[in-house]
Formats: structure tokens, sequence, C-alpha cells
């Protein structure tokens, strides 16, 4: 049987280089969010997206400059703002892959308020956080999920606040896929990033980004020794309470598919809501005057 | 007299019904083809407190909630107390009050020299025993205006019929009853001792619209598919509106958490290739900086309707002002280019819409409509073939310029051209990948700190000013060309002005006005030939700072010329009278 048609050519195969930008990054040598963006790579070339078809969101930070080195449509926005605009890009236009990509700062401080809110509407898009427990941009301030005792440039004495714990943050606000990888391992990372790409909502990764200015060879040490892999623990990440715990084990750090659930996302919602609407005749743009003459 | 203008006040608290009663007269005077408006006033309590409106017919185009309150109905005096600030009452001025009020003549709280003809009637006890229920209050207190001053009566019992139509026949029965209750007390127990009797030529019906509704509507006509907002008075009803209406065609409107995801998400549709926008008002507005200056620098199309209410701070939610203007200016840190339009009426906020969308498409730039309280939510009558008209002959929409063919070889998006705009993909567009940025960037979008570069994109960012200002310049002038004493304003205020103008005129002094539509790019050549002939200027405006005198002030050369300010606070709108007596002043 010959049955080679036009929907059988084989597609363009999309490599690595075609999602690379002209720019070079401007990271410091040893930076973790070179892993990331490398993942990333990896990952749009895996699920062979057309650059096009892609859009990806970033707000102010060293991470958030990563759109820029990605050959697809970027968005390098402002200061905490990734999650609204990313959720009007989407509602906008739910044909395309939408990706945030931003700081600790950027999403868990000033963009704090945002989080819940794009989780719970479960808005179908994937959202890596580059966590490095500093400000970096700024030259090594304070962050939200710095631990107590951190010495940085705004707390001489050692942070007294208790930090943000991402992961569990987002499961207990409704992500329907949540992760935590480590940039240092770049196999992992585009795995669970190819996974948030399909996952139909918000998808969640806590990427465990060491800052090698402002944090020293120490925190990415740290990261290496004490991370450990969910899979290796026979971990179902459908069972909240399950994830819940292994997020919070005293074992370590926990990485991989923490969590997972299945949910409609926000786009599919509205567009039975706009079912719902037109299930009346809808009348001319212009007859809507007629409402008007008492 | 037999009058064709008539402007009556009402006042009570919640549960008297006062606000739907004004509601069904303008609803009767615009299906009989009279010209209706009405405001209405609250006091703080969500349900029940006091409420007020006004509500004026005329047999004549009209401007303006009218002057002085000829006829005042009170269904009780203590929350009239609340509105006396704001309804100037005429001298003489004829009084309906429920009986039951037992207010002594004299603690009635209104101004002593004010002479007053009183009809006191038993509302309550009326509404009680013809409808059954006190609920009837208003429509007994209908029946008595309506006989006593001629008001459109079957106008009257078809609103009723309209307004309850979804409910049973007995409660429009009972309604209509009542109202038929207070008209026969009127002709069996009143006689009518002042000279109060409105008398108009039935016409074809008018649209009644409010001021958010139209801007709902004309932004939907535009093409706009996209809105996010969080709710706050006096805005929101144009989110609600395009809750409402824009799933029906294919749009989205999402209700964010915070102003600041409201605007995020107009700035993600619009990225996305969308007509999008937002409206607000106060403290809303204030959070959106920062990202119209984003919009400004990623010169993405949108659309910002700032509701103005009474501010600083809170404020007064529910009360109108013109103190935004210099945030809508220049709020936002950086050069940030953007256009301002303020709509001058209802109907205008359906034009207003249609212009600010075309602007933002075309020129890839946030257009801020500065709309008001006044303007947003009172009801207004217009003809039936003015709204897809505008006064300027302006109603084109637009779709955005994208790139094709030899663009998206090396695509630039912020390509230099001559008019400054340079075609704008969206995801989706093949080839048309580029980074939208906060950043200053080259013409491919790649982030620079270049200072030359700087200074380029500055430059061409503004340099589309002056291709917007040649293609929108819209000045309403009024009254004769060679006047020596004129008024300038923007707005809602056109009314006021507009009418005292026509009044000063028909009274003998030559005095024109000129209200400008589009506040950026300023219309310099326009307002400059206005100025010309006149001697005196005054700005009138409700913001004490007299923001936009300070403004004008910029452009405009005065030379030799009186400069006047009427600046007031707000809160109150401007009535016909303050600006006649304001500039009659100048001929004494
Ligand atoms: C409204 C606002 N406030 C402050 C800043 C300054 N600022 C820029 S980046 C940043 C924090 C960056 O930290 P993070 O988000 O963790 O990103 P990182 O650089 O560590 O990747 C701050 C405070 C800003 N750009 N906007
Ligand atoms: S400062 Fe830290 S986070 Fe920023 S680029 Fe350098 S290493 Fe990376
Ligand atoms: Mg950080």
């Amino acid at each position: 049987m010959t049955e080679t048609n036009v929907a059988d050519k084989p597609k363009t195969q999309f490599k690595v280089k075609d999602y690379k930008s002209d720019t070079k990054p401007i990271w410091c040598p040893g930076c973790g969010d070179f892993g990331v963006l490398a993942s990333l790579y990896q990952a749009l070339a895996k699920l062979n997206l057309p650059s096009h078809e892609v859009a990806i969101i970033s707000g102010i930070g060293c991470s958030s400059r990563l759109p820029g080195y990605v050959a697809t449509y970027g968005f390098n926005a402002v200061h905490g703002r990734i999650l609204p605009i990313a959720t009007g890009v989407k509602m906008a236009s739910p044909e395309i892959t939408v990706i945030g990509t931003g700081g600790d700062g950027d999403g868990f401080s000033i963009g704090m308020g945002h989080v819940p809110h794009a989780a719970r509407r479960n808005v179908d898009m994937t959202y890596i956080v580059m966590d490095n427990e500093i400000y970096g941009l700024t030259k090594g301030q304070l962050s939200p999920t710095a631990h107590v005792g951190d010495v940085t440039k705004t707390s001489a004495y050692g942070s007294i606040e208790r930090p943000v714990e991402p992961v569990d943050l987002m499961i207990n606000v409704g992500a329907s896929f949540v992760a935590r990888a480590n940039a240092g391992d770049p196999k992992q990372m585009a795995d669970l990033i190819v996974q948030a790409i399909q996952h139909k909502g918000f998808a969640f990764i806590d990427a465990l980004s060491p800052c090698r200015t402002f944090r020293g060879i120490e925190q990415k040490k740290f990261i290496n020794a004490n991370t450990f892999k969910v899979e290796d623990h026979d971990h179902d990440p459908s069972d909240k309470r399950k994830a819940l715990d292994i997020a919070d084990s005293q074992e370590g750090i926990s990485t991989g598919l923490l969590y997972v659930e299945e949910r409609p996302p926000y786009d599919e919602l509205y567009k039975d809501l706009r079912d719902r609407a037109t299930q009346k005749p809808v009348p001319e743009i212009q007859d809507i005057l007629q409402r008007y003459i008492p | 007299m037999e009058r064709n203008d008539i402007v009556i006040g009402m006042a009570g608290s919640g549960g008297d019904g006062v606000v739907s009663a004004g509601e069904i007269l303008v609803s009767a005077g615009a299906s009989e083809g009279v010209h209706a408006f009405m405001l209405k006033s609250f006091g703080p309590q969500i349900r029940g407190g006091e409420s007020s409106c006004r509500v004026r017919l005329s047999g004549k185009q009209i401007q303006s909630h009218g002057d002085q309150v000829q006829v005042l109905g009170i269904f009780s005096w203590n929350d009239f107390k609340q509105f006396r600030g704001e309804m100037h009452l005429n001298d003489p001025v004829v009084i309906v009050m429920d009986s039951a009020d037992k207010t002594s003549k004299d603690d009635i709280p209104i101004d002593e020299d004010i002479d007053r003809i009183i009809y006191e009637v038993p509302i309550a006890q009326l509404a009680k025993d013809k409808a059954g229920t006190l609920q009837a209050k208003n429509m007994v207190m209908l029946g008595v205006l309506s006989e006593l001053f001629g008001l459109p009566d079957e106008g009257l019992r078809d609103a009723i019929r309209k307004k309850f139509k979804k409910k049973d026949q007995e409660v429009i029965d009972s309604n209509l009853k009542a109202m038929e209750a207070g008209a026969t007390y009127v002709r069996d127990e009143i006689d009518k001792t002042d000279e109060v009797k409105f008398s108009f030529t039935p016409a074809e019906p008018k649209v009644l619209m409010e001021g958010n509704e139209a801007f709902a509507y004309g932004a939907l006509y535009a093409g706009c598919r996209f809105s996010a907002g969080y709710p706050i008075t006096p805005s929101s009803e144009i989110m609600e509106w395009m809750g409402r209406e824009l799933p029906k065609y294919d749009g989205t409107m999402l209700q964010s958490e915070d102003e600041l995801a409201a605007i995020g998400m107009v700035i993600g549709a619009a990225f996305a290739g969308k007509k999008a926008m937002t409206a607000t008002s106060g403290a809303g507005i204030s959070l959106m900086s920062e990202q119209i200056g984003l919009a400004s620098m990623a010169e993405l199309p949108l659309v910002i309707m700032n509701v103005q209410r009474t501010g600083p701070s809170t404020g007064i939610p529910t009360k109108t002002e013109q103190a935004d203007l210099q945030q809508a200016l220049y709020g936002t840190h950086g050069d940030a280019n953007r256009v301002v339009i303020a709509p001058a009426d209802v109907e205008d906020c359906f034009d207003v819409a249609v212009q600010a969308f075309y602007i933002s498409e075309k020129y890839q730039i946030p257009v801020i409509v500065l709309s008001d309280q006044y303007l947003g939510q009172r009801k207004e009558t217009f003809d039936q073939d003015a709204l897809f008209q505008s006064d300027n002959g302006f109603m084109k929409t637009i779709k955005r310029e994208v790139p094709t063919g030899e663009d998206l070889e090396d695509y630039k998006r912020f390509k230099f051209t001559e008019s400054g705009v340079s075609p704008m993909a969206y995801p989706g567009i093949e080839k048309g990948m580029y980074q939208a940025a906060g950043l200053e960037h080259g013409e491919h979008g790649l982030p620079t700190s270049d200072v030359d570069m700087h200074a380029k994109m500055t430059e061409k960012r503004f340099r589309k000013n002056k291709v917007i200002a040649e293609e929108l310049n819209f000045v309403r002038f009024y009254g004769p060309e060679d006047a020596e004493v004129g008024v300038i304003g923007w707005g809602s205020s056109k009314g006021a002005i507009k009418e005292a103008i026509q009044r000063l005129n028909d009274d003998g002094y030559p005095v024109s006005a000129a209200v400008p539509q589009i506040l950026m790019p300023f219309p310099q050549e326009k307002l400059e030939k206005y100025l010309e002939p006149l001697n005196t200027v005054y700005v009138a405006e409700m913001s004490y700072s007299g923001q936009f005198y300070k403004y004008l002030k910029g452009f405009l050369r005065f030379g030799d010329r009186e400069l006047k300010k009427y600046a007031r606070s707000g809160a109150a709108p401007f009535d016909v009278s303050e600006i006649y007596n304001t500039v009659k002043q100048e001929f004494e």
C-alpha cells in the first residue's frame, strides 16, 4: 500500500539550535540559569514546537532575561507581572504555548498576589521559577525564599523571616502540576519541562538554580548534595497528602514530579461559558441598540 | 406657565424606590420622544440608605442635568438633607411630600429665602390602601407628579409595564393602580396653585443609555474582544456589561485579582493580537500606572478607561471630579507617550470608544479615556440615528498593521519609520518572533543601554503624536466666532458650558467656548486659532488645583489676554447657572 499523501509528509524536526536566539546570555559564569535555558531548548525541540507558536513571558531579574535567549515570541515585562500577562496571552490565544519564567523575588515577593489566582484558575501554562534564594539582578538582597539566618546585603544580621516554600504553596493554592528540579541536572529539568508543557493546566516548576555570584559555590554544592529524586521513592504524584509530605521530606530536597491533578484549564472552561452565553440567539452588534430604546 | 423643560428632584430612603421612579420617568420620556436626563446619587450605605435622583425632561436637545430643581418629590426630609449640597432649588420650588413625614413646615431643610408651594399627599397611605404594599409609594409619587405637571402619563404606564414585565401581571396591576391613585388624589383633592406645567410634542422614541454602557458598547462595536477588570465604583458597569456581552461574540472578560493584574492581562492580550481594554477609577488607575508605561515602551495598543471619581485616595467613590487629568497625561515614570481623550456626553462615550481603539490599534499606543461618574452613571437620551455617527464624523474601525512578506525576512518589530509606527507581529505569525520589553531596545527588540538608541527610540515613540494630531484633533466650539470672552473646558463639563453659552448668547452676551475632545496630543492649532479674538479666557474645570488650567498654560501663549481660572473641587457637576453667572460678571 502506498499511502503517502500530504498529511504524511514528514514534518520539520526542529533542533535545539532552532530555538537559540542570536543574543548571548549576560549571566555570570556558573549561574544556574544556564542549565534551565539549556533544558528549555531541549524540551522545546523534543516537543517539536514551532517557535512562532510559543510565547515566553518573564518579569524582571537575572532569570527574567531568559526569553531574550530563545527564538520564540518573548515578553520581558515588568517585575512581578508574569502571571497576569501570561494569562492574557493564553486567554487571547489558547492555541499558543505559554511559558512564564522568572525569579523567586519576582514570583514570591512582588508578584505573589497573582500566584494563587493563576493556579486556582488553572491557566494552561508552564511557570518556571529560577529559585536562587536571592535577588540577583539588584546584586544580592534578601529574597522571600531565603532561610532564617541567611546573611545578605539587606539582612546584615541574618534573616529573621520564615521563608516561602514554593512547592507547598503551589500545591495548596491549586496548581495542577507541581515539580521541583535541579538546574544542575539538565536531563531531569528537560523531562519535567516537557511534561509541564504537555500538562493541560497550570504547571509549576521550582527550579533550584544557584546564584554563583551572591550565594557562592556553596549553594550549588548544597543543592547537589541534598537533593533526591521522588521516582526513587515510589512516589504517587496524584496523592496530594503524599505530595505535601515528600515536599517537606526530612531526608533532603525532593525533586521530580511531586503533584499532578487532572482539571479542566481556564480557557476550556471559558469556552464552555461562551457556549452557554450563545445558547439564545445573539443579535448583530448594531442591533444591541434596540435594547436601549424604550 | 407652560414649559417644555422641567427638572424634578426626588429624595428618600433606599426602600422608597426613588431611583427606580426616576428611571421609569426618563424611560417614559424617551419612549415619547422627549429628551431626558437623569442623575442619581446615593448616601454611603450599600443598601437601603438615602438616595436621590434628578430628572430633566425637555422638548429640546439638552446638555446637562439642568439647573435648579423646580419640582421636588420628598418621601422623607431627613433623607433629603444628605443631598442638600448638590440639589440646588429653584425659587420658587414646588414640593410634593408624603404627609406621613411630620417635619413641621418651619423645619423643612431648605434655604429659608426660597419660596415654596407645598402639596402634601398621603403617599404611603395610598400605596397601602390602593396597591396593598408600601413598595408602591414611588408609583403613587409618579402618579401625583404626572397629574400635577403634565408628564407623559401614557409613557409612564408603558414604562411601568416594561419594568415589571418579568413579574406577575398582579405586580404590574398593583403598580399601575398605585400610579392611578396618585393621579386621582390630585384631581379630587388638590387645588393646583403653582404654575409649572410640562408640555411636549410626542416624537419618535429616543435611545436612553448610561455613559458606561455607551462606552462598553462602543468598544464591542470597535472590535474589542478582550477585557479584564477589577470592580470599582463608578466604573464597574463597564466590566459587568463586557462580562455579559463579550462571551456572546467570541470574546473574553476576566475579573482579575487586582488592577495590577487587570492591566497585565490586557497587555498580554494586546501582545497576543487582540483589541483589548480595561476600565477602572480612582485607586485602580494609580495601581495601573507602572504598566501603562510598559505599554508605552513596548508600543502595545490598548485602551484604558478611567471613570473618574472624587479623590484623592478613596475620596467619594460615588461622586464625580476631573482631577485625574495630570495622572492621565503624565502618570508613570519616564517619558511615556500615550493618548488621552475625553468623551463629552453619553453618546460621545460610544464615539470615543471607537476612536480610542482606532488610535491605539493604528498607532500602537496606550489610549487613556477620561470619563467621570457624572458621565458614566447618568442616563441620557439621544436620537436613534446618532449612535453610529459621531460629532466629528469619525467612526472608523481598523485592524492592526501586521508585518508581511519582506518585513518578515529580517523582522524588525521596532523598525524606524516615518510615522513612528512599525508593523506589529503577534504569537502565531510565522517569522514574526520578537521580544517585547519594558527595557529600552533596538529595532529588533533586543535590550540596549546605548545612549543614541535611547534617544532615537524615544523620538520614534513620540513621532507618532504628529500623525495622530493630524488625524484627530477634534474640538467642539460654541458661540460666535468673534466673541471676546471665551470659556475652555473639557470632558463632561461640556454640557453645562454649552448650555451656559447658549443662554448667554440668547441674553445678548457675546461669549464663545471650546471643548477639546482629544487632550493629548494637544490640538494646538485649533485652540491657538480659537484664542485669537479673545480678550478674556475662562478655564472651567472640576479640579481644585486647576490641572487643566496649568496644562493649557504649557501649550498656549495667552499674551495680554486675561486668563481666569474657574477651578473648583468636584463631587457635584457644574450647574449651567454657575458657568453663566461666572462669565456674565465680565459684562457688569
Ligand atoms: C517595581 C519594581 N521594584 C523593584 C525593582 C528592582 N528589581 C529588579 S529585579 C529585582 C529582584 C530580582 O530578584 P529575583 O526576582 O529573585 O530574580 P533574580 O535576579 O534572582 O533571577 C528587583 C527588586 C523593579 N524592577 N521593579
Ligand atoms: S547574579 Fe547570580 S543569578 Fe544573576 S546572573 Fe549572576 S549568578 Fe546568575
Ligand atoms: Mg532570585
